[in-house]
């Protein structure tokens, strides 16, 4: 039925999602991850919004992290679950299959960090201030929350090239992947109007990715 | 109105046109206030306005990635998740004191309404199938009468999900003569508006049960006039073979997936695709699916009347009247000649009663 199959989800390919995703950005988006990694506090506990296969993870538990993650994916979560089982992580690392509006059931001033990568541009207004909002609430004090996402470039000319050049791709990806994002106006913004103090922001060449680190006020306990 | 995305959402349905999601309000909702829900397609929520002008309600858009109700729900996108999502996230539950949403019935092959029940603690009621009945469903306080839950498939629909869904090939076709065949262009655009118009209002009087089995006997009847002008030398213009053959070509794109078009129609070429083998184009999954399953006689929708616990699910989401209930308060699989594989009952059972299973000679176990 064409105006249905059009719409039919094509399975996701979890296994190679990291692979395919790291040579469709020339690496940036592994480049991005290490990043996030790295501003997160050796030992932390972590909690981590859309943890897709649990590359960020590795990442984190490598720095002697604990990450509890979720993800909307049944098959991605699959593939973390795997990487949890091959790689003997499974009192490091836990995932969930959730989306952020279950983020209520989280505990107040549980973790020591709150990360998220390319994840918030899949999300709508609402979802990204349900999902800061509840990290602000399950972050313990001094601790700091870290999202890396795609965001709308800020000057003009800049913004027109973006778009120009983001139009074809978005119709292949959609054609290919059914994957559709929104790049962010204002992220920044949004996390201050969480509550958070943003203490670093971090802008690609193109301005089209930005790295914010938001902390909260006050004493980790 | 924003022109373009009507002129997208309109004319090129087959490819999302979404809109912003999050509460909307009609009128001026107060607390009492029904929450309605519904897809993020532009087109559906710009009805939608309309359709409600000088009511007060509040209106939640939930994301089905810009594609209409049937057509995401269909595919699963407009799903479980996102009306959760939306019910949750939207801080509805901060402005109206009670605890009901009203979703459309056609989603039901993508919503569980069990599932948002126990996941976000709000009660789930179907609205009626067309949007135009909503005030009245509304005014009856909610209460639907039978034809609200039904899906119908009148001329003026079948209009609209034609050239919503047939007008890129209509499109692609006139730059294909724009480019090869430019002295065709008029006459190709005459009659693909022609044949389209008069497929799409006669086809229910057509003989044959499928659009394709419809267009095929027309090919045949318009192929036997060409044989004949060619044969007996009947004085003919070049015009006249080139509208024939024009005609056939596009009554053969037009009919191929009429079933695809109205939730009142099984698919054809779902099947169809999965007999010749291809499974998946890009993201388009055309075998391996419950409905091609359903369809092609692969795994058949099984009812096990013992189990079924009278929850009437089945009931008010068919849009086609499949289902009954009996003098015992239990559902009766009683017309599945007219059910269209959607899913629907199947998502919606509480009890397991429906469920699927390899093809067996028997579809309903006592």
């Amino acid at each position: 039925m064409f105006s249905y199959v059009f719409m039919k989800i094509l399975e996701n390919r979890p296994r190679s999602y990291d692979r395919a995703m790291d040579k469709a950005s020339r690496g940036r988006v592994k480049q991005m991850k290490e990043d996030v990694a790295a501003e997160v506090p050796n030992g932390s506990r972590v909690l981590e919004i859309g943890c897709g296969t649990g590359e960020l993870a590795a990442m984190c538990i490598a720095r002697g992290s604990t990450v509890e993650g979720f993800d909307t994916s049944p098959t991605m979560v699959e593939v973390a679950r795997r990487r949890i089982e091959e790689k003997g992580l499974s009192d490091k690392f836990t995932v969930e299959e959730m989306g952020v509006d279950g983020m209520d059931s989280l505990l107040d001033r549980t973790y020591d960090a709150v990360v998220s990568t390319l994840v918030f541009s899949e999300l709508s207004d609402d979802e990204r201030r349900y999902a800061l909002k509840n990290a602000h609430r399950v972050l313990k004090p001094g601790s700091i929350c870290v999202i890396a996402d795609e965001v709308q470039p800020r000057t003009s000319g800049k913004k027109v090239l973006y778009f120009m050049i983001r139009g074809p791709v978005l119709a292949v990806s959609y054609l290919v992947s059914k994957a559709i994002t929104r790049p962010i106006e204002d992220l920044t913004g949004e996390m201050k109007a969480a509550g958070f103090s943003v203490i670093k922001e971090v802008r690609s060449h193109d301005d089209a990715f930005a790295l914010v680190v938001g902390a909260l006020e006050g004493v980790s306990s | 109105m924003n022109p373009l995305a009507f002129i997208w959402g309109f004319f090129f349905r087959l490819f999302p046109c979404p809109t912003r999601l999050g509460l909307l309000r009609i009128g001026n909702p107060s607390k009492e206030s029904p929450v309605l829900v519904t897809c993020n397609f532009y087109i559906t929520v710009r009805r939608l306005f309309r359709a409600l002008k000088g009511l007060n309600l509040w209106l939640l858009v939930a994301d089905s990635k810009g594609v209409n109700v049937w057509c995401a729900a269909g595919g699963e996108e407009f799903n479980t998740r996102s009306v959760v999502s939306a019910a949750k996230t939207s801080g509805i539950a901060d402005l109206v004191d009670h605890r009901r949403l009203i979703l459309p019935p056609l989603g039901a092959p993508g919503i569980c309404a069990k599932n948002v029940r126990e996941e976000t603690g709000w009660s789930i009621h179907w609205g009626p199938v067309r949007m135009k009945d909503i005030p009245r469903y509304l005014e009856q306080g909610c209460r639907r009468d039978e034809n609200m839950k039904r899906a119908t498939y009148n001329w003026k629909e079948r209009l609209d999900t034609g050239l919503g869904s047939l007008f890129p090939f209509y499109f692609i076709g006139a730059l294909c003569f724009l480019m090869f065949a430019g002295d065709l262009l008029l006459p190709y655009l005459v009659v693909g508006a022609a044949t389209f118009l008069l497929f799409m209002l006669a086809c229910p009087y057509l003989p044959g049960k499928h659009g394709l089995t419809k267009v095929i006997i027309l090919d045949l009847v318009l192929g036997a006039v060409l044989v004949i002008t060619e044969i007996w030398h009947i004085p003919s213009s070049f015009s006249l073979r080139a509208y024939l053959i024009i005609a056939m070509i596009s009554l053969l794109i037009y009919g191929t997936e009429l079933g695809g078009l109205a939730s009142t129609l099984r698919s054809d070429l779902d099947p169809f695709m999965a007999k010749l083998g291809i499974g998946v184009v890009g993201n388009v999954c055309w075998s391996g699916t419950i409905r091609t399953d359903l369809l092609l006689g692969r795994r058949l929708l099984v009812f096990r009347r013992v189990r079924c616990i009278g929850c009437w699910s089945c009931v008010e989401v068919c849009p086609q009247g499949v289902w009954e209930m009996a003098e015992d308060k239990r559902a009766v699989f009683a017309h599945p000649e007219s059910c269209t594989a959607c899913r629907g009952c199947l998502v919606q059972c509480q009890s397991e009663a429906i469920c699927l299973e390899p093809n067996t000679k028997h579809t309903v176990a006592a």
